[in-house]
């Protein structure tokens, strides 16, 4: 891994919120996190934690009715995206903040570059994949179009696909899913970025095709030096590719770790459910341990930390206490980060504080099937109140604050 | 009725010699084909893409089978056609006894009632019009069971059997997450009273910590009701843990079947191994080196002759007319399949043989044929060489500004398929041994010519 000296990416206390008719909806709360050169960092979590909007975030790319409100966006000590206190108190965008104009022609596909995750939708059906790959190195590398036509075969080639000279004058349907994706990689590449947000660029794949992909992306990262953000909500991807993890849950991060210390020394009780909860390729689970309930909507966040009303460890302090994403270890040098207030630097409130009411039996209950618990969790989904809650109080604790 | 009780740990259903084509017979012209590269350009004739083809194994009653493989391979269409969704085009299922494959009607309609499916799409499967009442009562007033209190008490206790409140039994699916949807799925499918359920891909659609939970309950109500799955997933962790017995199938073959440990333990089919190689394992100390699979599967309307696997597999078997030595047929294999994928640029004769050969080309007869390939490929071949630039001119116009001689992949490419990859028993014969069990008592198939 790279020297640390500065990052290529800071994001601080980054917030993006939907400004919904049902109210406001925060899908990323204050995360904060860096990227340095040279590594892949992952970004994990379930569908709804706010991954993809925070990747999104980062190249100014969140639309209407969604909204960056606060935070600070560094890249390469060029501020992508920060606000300052005006005269009169209001937030406003600070002086330094590149355009809308320059994050286009600077950054976007130059300096950052994305690959999303359905490869059908980011290619045009009726153009040529090559003419595509062509364009844009065209235009953002300000070649003629004979050498960018030369350039795309090459990164066509460069990508692992066959015979790039014909498969370039292919339309996109003609490609498989494995080769489309890799066009797309093509196209990322194809700029010499210095950073590459993948949001779930193999989840639409099958195993042995997302095999080659990642093996592909690993040569590439050895060969380019290209520094990776990786999104997905696929725990074995991240043991295989990431340097270091950042694990949301509900628009916030909740664990900050390099990828060994994620998986062997957990700090989150999240992160460890989550893993509790899979099923393994390598191994015979003989029982499964699912975390009972669903997660909340980002709308109507539960007071206190976010995860307590499904987390087995949750105590009345839990309730109470919104814990920020604190350094609980350090392991080679680097953080390890959780927000939790069982670790001792949060203070003992929580070792003075009691479980929750009836925890431990719901734990062995959904030890064996989550399903009382999920069934109840439609209550907090959709916010009617007019179902029956009788053998639920727990997980109303986020109500509970009024 | 014949057969109505079967014991536990007895075949339940037996599936035969199964197949189901599909006609390409939509659009304007259909059976005609265009081809420019050939003549007449235009040939007559069903193109028929064999998505399951002569399959067989059966489901011993109270077990789960997983069905595993990779998207296109023909497992949702293995499961519909079992089912009677689908017309099968040959082949025999026998379920408790009677072939389902011939009934009809009326018959099949009753018969519905003891096999059930849950679908993918926890959304799409449920009818957004109807509250879960009225969904988990339907089949039931379908096949005339009970009377309205009856069905309503029924669906109530279902839905509380399946995880959900059933005070929810007048809401509508859109208010239930896709893990509570998919317990709904799993109520309607109760519903009937079925023995047997085929589930496609239940949980795919869920979030992992979802999963679990809908797992977990669906191994609950196979106890509670004696049920029998097939179990359909892409994903190997998932079947896994779900499974009994598993069945890899790889292009509408099944490749592979044998119990859960000892498929997952004890591999025997080279594409169950890079199957189970290629997947991340959620262990960053996990460094095993991965068996990446080379190039992509191949069409369901031509499919290579024998074993279905021989195009990608990495064990191919050296073809028993020539004789080789050491590593010439590993080299020759992979100098084959190179130039078959032209995963390499055209370069001169000698490099081409360094690279591929180290140098010194295979003894005899073998080293005689790929001599030949790289005369068709070298950029400095002889000019008397030069035959057949029909197809490739444009290639070597847009790749490269070589003015040398054209280069001729195709030609290559069949020399060496036909010399080599044709004559080996991969190629010529259909593999099926069963093979000794390392883990657990039960049978171990792999359709593999290693064990032979």
């Amino acid at each position: 891994m790279s020297s640390r000296s500065d990052p290529l990416l800071r994001v601080e206390n980054l917030k993006t919120q939907f400004f919904t008719d049902a109210g406001t909806v925060r899908a990323v709360d204050g995360i904060s996190f860096e990227v340095y050169e040279g590594e892949i960092v992952g970004l994990v979590g379930e569908s709804g934690a706010g991954k993809s909007v925070a990747s999104m975030s980062l190249l100014r790319l969140v639309d209407s009715p969604g909204q960056i409100v606060d935070g600070e966006i560094t890249y390469k000590g060029e501020t992508i995206f920060g606000l300052e206190e005006g005269p009169d108190g209001d937030l406003r965008e600070r002086e330094d903040m590149l355009t809308n104009e320059e994050v286009r022609t600077r950054i976007r596909g130059n300096e950052i570059a994305v690959i999303f995750q359905d490869p059908m939708e980011s290619l045009n059906p009726v153009f040529t994949v090559g003419s595509q790959l062509r364009e844009f190195i065209e235009l953002n590398r300000d070649l003629s179009s004979d050498e960018a036509r030369r350039e795309a075969v090459d990164m066509l080639r460069e990508v692992g696909i066959p015979d790039p000279a014909e498969r370039y004058e292919e339309y996109p349907h003609q490609f498989s899913g494995g080769m489309r994706q890799r066009v797309l990689i093509a196209m990322a590449l194809a700029c010499e970025p210095n950073l590459i947000i993948a949001d779930e660029p193999t989840t639409a794949l099958d195993v042995t095709v997302e095999g080659q992909i990642i093996d592909l992306v690993d040569d590439l990262q050895a060969k380019y030096g290209t520094s990776f953000i990786w999104v997905t909500h696929d725990m074995g991807v991240v043991a295989e590719i990431c340097d270091r993890v950042n694990v949301m849950y509900l628009g916030e991060i909740v664990e900050q770790a390099p990828v060994d210390e994620l998986f062997y020394d957990t700090k989150h009780p999240y992160t460890e459910a989550l893993l509790n909860s899979m099923p393994r390729p390598d191994r015979t689970v003989a029982e499964l341990d699912p975390i009972r309930g669903v997660m909340p909507e980002a709308i109507n966040p539960p007071a206190g930390c976010r995860f307590h009303p499904r987390c087995p460890d949750a105590r009345e302090a839990c309730k109470r206490i919104h814990p920020e994403n604190r350094e609980v270890a350090r392991a080679d040098g680097q953080p390890h980060r959780a927000a939790c207030i069982k670790h001792d630097v949060f203070g003992d409130e929580y070792e003075e504080s009691v479980p929750l009411e009836g925890r431990a039996q719901e734990t062995a209950a959904s030890a064996t099937d989550g399903g009382e618990s999920e069934g109840s969790g439609v209550e907090s989904r959709s916010q009617s109140g007019n179902g029956s809650t009788s053998k639920t109080d727990w997980r109303r604790g986020g109500d509970d604050r009024e | 009725m014949t057969g109505e009780t079967v014991p536990y740990g007895e075949a339940l259903i037996e599936v035969e010699g199964l197949k189901k084509y599909f006609s390409q017979s939509g659009g304007l012209l259909p059976g005609i084909s265009l081809d420019t590269n050939q003549f007449p350009p235009i040939s007559v004739g069903e193109e028929r893409v064999k998505a399951v083809d002569d399959v067989s194994f059966d489901i011993r009653r109270g077990e789960t089978l997983g069905l595993v493989g990779e998207s296109g391979c023909g497992k949702s269409t293995l499961g519909r056609t079992i089912l009677r969704l689908l017309e099968p085009t040959a082949g025999t299922i026998s379920f408790k006894g009677e072939d389902l494959a011939t009934l009809s009607g009326e018959n099949l309609r009753t018969k519905r009632s003891e096999i059930q499916m849950i679908f993918q799409d926890p959304q799409a499967s449920l009818d957004p019009r109807l509250t879960v009442g009225q969904i988990i009562e339907e089949p039931m007033r379908a096949h005339g069971m009970l009377d309205d209190e009856g069905r309503e008490a029924r669906a109530k206790d279902l839905l509380e059997k399946a995880g959900l409140d059933p005070h929810h039994y007048n809401r509508y699916p859109h208010a239930f997450s896709g893990g509570q949807r998919q317990r709904v799925n799993l109520a309607r499918a109760l519903s009937v009273n079925p023995d047997f359920i085929v589930c496609d891909e239940p949980v795919s659609a869920l979030d992992v910590s979802i999963q679990a939970q809908v797992l977990n309950t669906m191994e609950r109500l196979q106890d509670e009701f004696g049920l029998t799955y097939l179990f359909i997933a892409h994903d190997l962790s998932v079947i896994r843990h779900i499974s009994d017995r598993v069945a890899v199938m790889y292009l509408g073959n099944i490749v592979e079947l044998a119990e859960k440990e000892e498929l997952f333990e004890n591999p025997q089919h080279p594409y169950t191994k890079a199957l189970l190689d290629s997947i991340p394992v959620p262990d960053p100390r996990e460094t095993g080196a991965r068996g990446v699979l080379e190039g992509e599967v191949p069409s369901p309307v031509d499919p290579p002759s024998g074993c279905r696997f021989r195009t990608r597999c990495p064990r191919l078997i050296a073809p028993e007319a020539y004789e080789w030595d050491g590593e010439e047929w590993e080299r020759t294999r992979s100098f084959m399949r190179a130039v078959k994928r032209r995963t390499f640029e055209p370069m001169p004769a000698a490099e081409i043989r360094a690279e591929f050969f180290g140098g010194t080309l295979p003894q005899g007869e073998p080293g005689r044929i790929v001599e030949e390939a790289i005369e068709f490929i070298a950029t400095d071949r002889k000019a008397g060489m030069q035959t057949s630039g029909q197809a490739k001119a444009a290639t070597d116009e847009a790749g490269t500004e070589r003015d040398g001689p054209t280069v001729d992949w195709e030609q290559a490419t069949d020399r060496l398929l036909e010399a080599f990859a044709e004559q080996s028993i991969c190629a010529r014969e259909r593999p099926a041994y069963e093979v000794e069990s390392e883990h657990g008592s039960g049978t171990h198939f792999a359709a593999c010519h290693l064990h032979r």
